[in-house]
């Protein structure tokens, strides 16, 4: 490397002023001294997070990394509702959660759309369920399935669709119900490298245009770095808050800022966090007993 | 056409792979050859008079010291044997009467060998069925075969019982030329030898055999009582479904609501997982005893054969159901019931309609036992009364149209289900039946 990179905290004027601004909003979710712990099938304890603090603003997009098992997804599930802290509290806008409900929406890795309905009724559901007439939850789910570009395909059924289809349905889906709160748990793990670019600037775009905070959580660096405002990196067993970075990359982003010194000095940075230098292990040498030597120069 | 088969065979390794799907063509193919074998297993076996046929079916019967009437079946051991003792017996006739010391029978004992030729002469067109007693007219036969046995065409009668036809003929005829019963002679006739056909056992009779009788059952019309065969039909249906039915109505709402709660499906399913090993058939005599011994008792029979393993079944599909889907629809803002009534009911309905399917074969199978507690009733009756006469003719149709409906009720389920269920992936691939009317069409 011809230049030495920046520090990942060195920030432009203009990303200066954004969090300055952003730190203004009023706060839409808070996690007061957060811990879980599971019991194992064999009776043992085990604990998975730890005593989270944290404050998140209003429209902010939080990128959640740690490595696996880390618990960065019973975070989120805990801030859906799906599961309970063991002490501590998690509030939206101030009030406490207590169980799933409409105003945290969450987009899984597995789709999860419902098999037996078509698009605009998977859209639907939401909407019914929290008590819109069937006219009206059609208009507006209408609405939000060509806001994500699925018009021509409202009649399909889910199992027609391919990955990223189904999860721009799902994103439209939790969407419609105009949640507070937007929970990703790695949304786009299970796309191809094409298909989950797409996804990102799709996400970037919706999220410019409509009122909610998201959470997404994600193992892959770039797509932390690329999307979010701050970057909550999760150390594991137990899962604790390693460090909260305001990611020092300007907006709007675009895909050519992936080579940016900003964006590498927090890639590196975030990189150390969660695979230290110390820890990783030496290059594997394979032993050369069974490897037969050619003479074709293949590197 | 018959080479096709193997010109596929040659050309294509695939048939040999493991979990390798045929072409359609083959798939086809092999589907009617698995109808097709053992149909013609039972032709060959049945039409080969050399393959198998243990037995002798007589033409004509014996009336010495055993007794066997023409239609009877015996070994093929012991039917040399029994032309033996009656050709013995006549050796001693004759040489009585050469000795000058002729046998003299009762009338009864000769007319009965007389008679001994009219079930030949019947199935040789030459006497109805009512003639049989007609004791003038088989004198008259008698005459024939002495004069003119060309006319036992299709079961010509053998060379020694032809000269046995002469010899009667010529004690017969000195008397009189027509039957009188006041002349008729006292000499004890020559009786006939048994003759008859190899034959398969009689528990298997022959496939045109089995289609005759199936076809003279449904158009036998109702005579003393004896509902038809339609009526039948429709007793053991109703029995059928009517076990199928009340086991689904219990067993869909309380597998759903077990396999949803852990509460019931605790409460519940410990039991129902002891009581399906107690079998069915093992409360016959109680549920006779408290339901009666007609409709009831059979229902509730099916019934218990059913229901405990339906039930388990179904709290095991309603748990399959993907978590995360219960999970979605709650951060969607659903409430308990409406995850109920909007997730898992829709979400597990096409592998519940494929449970309910396979519940209804358990139905089918717990018929005949069903039918056979208290008052026999439907199709068991027949199976039952016309096996113990060893009518088995009788008892193969019954056995292949309670397959034939169950298995074509099943067939007519599997292709309504991608019609119920549009959305489920596999249910779009036609099913091999279709495939094959689709092939013949």
């Amino acid at each position: 490397m011809t230049q030495p990179l920046p520090s990942y905290q060195e920030k432009s004027a203009a990303v200066k002023e954004r969090f300055a601004e952003l730190y203004q909003r009023p706060l839409e979710l808070e996690l007061n001294g957060l811990s879980k712990t599971f019991t194992k099938p064999d009776g043992s304890p085990v604990q998975a997070l730890l005593d989270i603090d944290l404050k998140i603003h209003r429209r902010e997009l939080i990128a959640v990394l740690g490595a696996s098992g880390c618990g960065k997804s019973t975070l989120i599930r805990i801030i859906a509702g799906l599961e309970t802290p063991t002490t501590g509290e998690a509030l939206l806008q101030g009030e406490s959660i207590d169980g799933p409900c409409s105003q945290r929406g969450m987009v899984f890795q597995s789709y999860t759309l419902f098999p037996w309905l078509t698009v605009l009724r998977n859209v639907m559901f939401g909407l019914e369920a929290t008590g819109h007439s069937p006219v009206t939850a059609e208009s507006e789910a209408r609405q939000w399935i060509e806001l994500v570009g699925l018009k021509k395909f409202e009649n399909a059924y889910p199992d027609q669709l391919s990955g990223g289809m189904k999860q721009r349905v799902a994103i439209a889906r939790a969407l419609a119900n105009e949640p507070r709160v937007l929970l990703m748990d790695e949304p786009f793990g299970a796309l191809d490298a094409h298909t989950r670019a797409d996804m990102q600037s799709y996400l970037l775009q919706i999220w410019r245009n409509v009122d909610v905070t998201i959470l997404f959580v994600t193992h892959d660096l770039d797509e932390a770095i690329y999307l979010a405002d701050r970057i909550l990196v999760l150390s594991p067993n137990p899962g604790q808050v390693q460090e909260f970075i305001e990611n020092p990359v300007p907006r709007p982003r675009s895909p050519e800022q992936f080579s940016s010194p900003e964006f590498l000095a927090t890639k590196e940075h975030v990189e150390n966090l969660i695979h230290p230098p110390e820890a990783r292990s030496e290059p594997v040498n394979l032993p050369i007993l069974k490897l037969t030597q050619q003479d074709d120069r293949v590197e | 056409m018959t080479i096709a088969p193997f010109l596929i065979l040659g050309k294509r390794k695939k048939w040999l792979e493991i979990r390798k799907d045929l072409s359609p063509r083959a798939a086809s193919l092999l589907t009617l050859a698995s109808f097709l074998t053992p149909l013609a297993l039972w032709c060959i076996i049945s039409y080969t008079p050399f393959l198998w046929h243990p037995d002798v079916k007589l033409d004509i019967g014996s009336s010495g010291a055993t007794v066997y009437t023409a239609g009877d079946q015996v070994g093929k051991d012991y039917y040399p044997q029994l032309r033996q003792e009656a050709r013995e017996a006549n050796d001693q006739l004759l040489s009585a009467s050469q000795a000058g010391e002729p046998v003299t029978a009762s009338s009864r004992a000769n007319i009965k060998t007389l008679r001994a030729l009219g079930p030949i002469s019947v199935r040789n067109g030459l006497l109805h069925e009512g003639q049989l007693t007609s004791d003038a007219d088989i004198f008259q036969l008698w005459r024939q075969a002495a004069e003119e046995p060309a006319v036992f065409r299709r079961i010509p009668l053998s060379e020694e019982n032809q000269e046995i036809a002469r010899q009667n003929w010529t004690i017969l005829s000195d008397a009189s030329e027509t039957y009188d019963k006041a002349t008729f002679p006292k000499e004890k006739l020559l009786g006939l030898i048994p003759q008859g056909k190899p034959a398969n056992p009689v528990y298997l009779p022959a496939p045109h055999e089995v289609l005759l009788t199936g076809w003279e059952q449904w158009t036998r019309p109702a005579e003393d009582g004896k509902p038809t065969m339609g009526a039948r039909l429709g007793q053991s249906i109703g029995i059928v479904f009517g076990g199928f039915l009340v086991a689904a109505l219990i067993a869909v709402p309380l597998g759903v609501i077990a396999g949803s709660f852990d509460g019931i499906s605790k409460l519940f399913e410990p039991f129902a997982d002891f009581f399906r090993y107690m079998p069915a058939p093992a409360f016959a005599t109680l549920l006779v005893a408290v339901l009666g011994a007609h409709h009831a008792p059979k229902v509730a029979l099916v019934l218990i054969g059913t229901f405990p393993h339906l039930f388990l079944m179904i709290c095991k599909t309603t748990r399959l159901l993907d978590r995360s889907l219960l999970e979605a629809a709650q951060t969607l803002g659903a409430t308990r019931k409406r995850l109920l009534a909007k997730v898992v009911v829709p979400g597990i309905l096409p592998q519940l309609y494929n449970d309910l399917r396979i519940a209804l074969g358990w139905a089918w199978t717990w018929l005949v036992i069903a039918e056979l507690i208290g008052v026999k009733s439907g199709l068991t009756e027949i199976i039952d009364t016309q096996g113990v006469r060893r009518n088995f003719d009788q008892v193969y149709p019954v056995i292949i149209l309670i397959g034939l409906i169950g298995f074509s009720t099943d067939q007519l389920l599997a292709w309504l289900r991608p019609r119920f269920f549009p959305w489920v992936p596999n249910a779009r691939k036609p099913s091999i039946f279709t495939r094959l009317l689709r092939r013949a069409s």
